[in-house]
């Protein structure tokens, strides 16, 4: 208990003090997950919204593949795009493994399939609500599919949010393509479960606190958002 | 009645669903101008015929031509008996429909607007709008996409009176000269106000066709007597 109460201690003088090395491994978690949730989402989002309001031959095939895919264990995601992009894979002579590009490549594989699906069911029932609207006055697909993104972007956020959830909190995929090298490719969690190991409990302590108030804030931030439309519209979301 | 070549004419249309058959051979030749309105009781067919019209549904058998072509899904606007309304503002609500955004189209969804009431309100979101100013929203956003052909689906079921006066007025005085108007109710005062044929369905069959006049003096089948007297709704 002792240990735990002098780590916190020391991990909030870590934070309060903005030690360099702490601050290095925090932005790059950011960017990390700052990029692997903005090309999740700009393809995600889109294809979501394609799937719920197209009905095309295989397209319960589609959605069960990628519902499936939500929950896609990370190590294994970790394990293909090591194979992937290692000297003798079919992509290594790009030179990407252990490197923070990669790092994103494998979160996106691993968010992707969330904000698809996720996005998928909010404007499914947006779809039952429009569509007979949108087929009385000839909507080309692309304005109804824009339509349907805009018109649900409230509840989108939720979407992104988990996203960044995902993301954020992700070590499985992350440990295993970006080698945890330091000042290269270490995040906050790799660096929490390297610490934890070397028993550097205040650096670790000092991670967790921060990872937990990002979501904090975050949430408090979508939580706002959604009153305030409330507000404005008198809708429920 | 309108001549030969203004009417719309329905050669046996039919439309089942899972082996029920909704909508049963049927042939029409209906006004090309005016209100026809469809008036029958819950469940009767009467949505059904409309969405044939609109190209909505498909039917299982027959054919709709309306001055010699097919009538085309493109001369149609449908307002369906629950607004549906975009999250944006009323006046964006307006400007979704068209194809193309010019100063005239925005100058003239302002008129429509003004017209039903909603000029103050165009900047609001018009989730916000009560069910009438909801359902005047729909029906200036039809109008402003020119259609040839009205279709209206119980447009004032579940509104307020004063939105109810102020649509019927609109279409009586503004729209029924320069458009078709095909208007489902089973209101049988609306019917009264509103028609100029009626086209009485029960059980998914049309038994009664007439002039409005005709129609409410001297009604031909049991049914349409039954109807009008309040005994089946």
């Amino acid at each position: 208990m002792n240990d735990i109460s002098e780590a916190f201690v020391s991990s909030l003088g870590l934070i309060l003090f903005l030690d360099s090395e702490l601050l290095e491994i925090i932005l790059l978690s950011f960017r990390i997950t700052f990029y692997a949730v903005l090309i999740s989402s700009i393809l995600g989002i889109p294809l979501g919204a394609f799937l719920a309001s197209t009905h095309f031959k295989f397209r319960n095939t589609v959605v069960s593949v990628l519902f499936g895919m939500m929950g896609l264990p990370p190590v294994v995601v970790g394990l293909f795009v090591y194979l992937l992009f290692s000297r003798s894979g079919s992509l290594g002579w790009m030179g990407l493994l252990y490197s923070p590009t990669v790092m994103i490549i494998a979160q996106v594989i691993l968010i992707l399939p969330i904000v698809c699906c996720l996005t998928f069911q909010i404007i499914e029932s947006l779809h039952t609500r429009y569509h007979e609207f949108f087929r009385s006055y000839r909507i080309a697909k692309l304005k109804s599919v824009i339509a349907y993104i805009v018109d649900s972007r409230f509840e989108l956020t939720t979407v992104v949010l988990a996203g960044i959830g995902r993301s954020i909190s992700e070590v499985g995929a992350i440990i295993i393509v970006g080698g945890n090298i330091d000042h290269v490719t270490r995040v906050m969690t790799t660096a929490i479960a390297l610490e934890t190991s070397k028993g550097n409990l205040d650096l670790a302590l000092g991670l967790g606190i921060i990872l937990l108030t990002t979501a904090i804030v975050l949430n408090g931030f979508i939580l706002f958002l959604r009153g305030k439309y409330l507000k404005t519209s008198g809708s429920t979301i | 009645m309108a001549s030969e070549d203004t009417q719309i004419r329905i050669n046996d249309l039919s439309f089942d669903i899972e082996g029920k058959t909704l909508l049963h051979n049927t042939n029409l030749s209906l006004n090309g101008d005016g209100i026809t309105v469809f008036l029958g009781a819950n469940g009767a067919g009467k949505t059904i015929f409309l969405k044939l019209l609109t190209g909505l549904l498909t039917p299982c058998s027959g054919s709709i031509n309306f001055q010699g072509g097919s009538l085309s899904v493109k001369t149609c606007a449908f307002v369906s008996q629950e607004p549906v309304i975009l999250r944006r503002t009323v006046l964006k609500n307006m400007l979704f429909v068209l194809e193309k955004i010019t100063s005239e189209k925005s100058t003239l969804a302002k008129e429509l607007l003004s017209l039903m009431g909603l000029d103050k309100k165009e900047h609001q979101n018009a989730i916000t709008l009560s069910a009438g100013e909801k359902q005047r929203l729909c029906l200036a956003r039809a109008i402003i996409t020119n259609p040839e052909i009205l279709l209206l689906d119980e447009p004032t079921a579940n509104i307020e009176p004063n939105s109810t006066t102020l649509i019927e007025k609109y279409l009586i005085q503004k729209v029924r000269s320069s458009r078709k108007i095909f208007f489902v109710t089973h209101d049988i005062n609306q019917a009264r106000r509103l028609a100029d044929e009626i086209v009485f369905i029960h059980t998914g069959r049309v038994i009664e066709h007439s002039s409005a006049e005709n129609f409410f003096e001297n009604p031909k089948t049991r049914e349409a007597r039954k109807y009008i007297s309040g005994k089946i709704n």
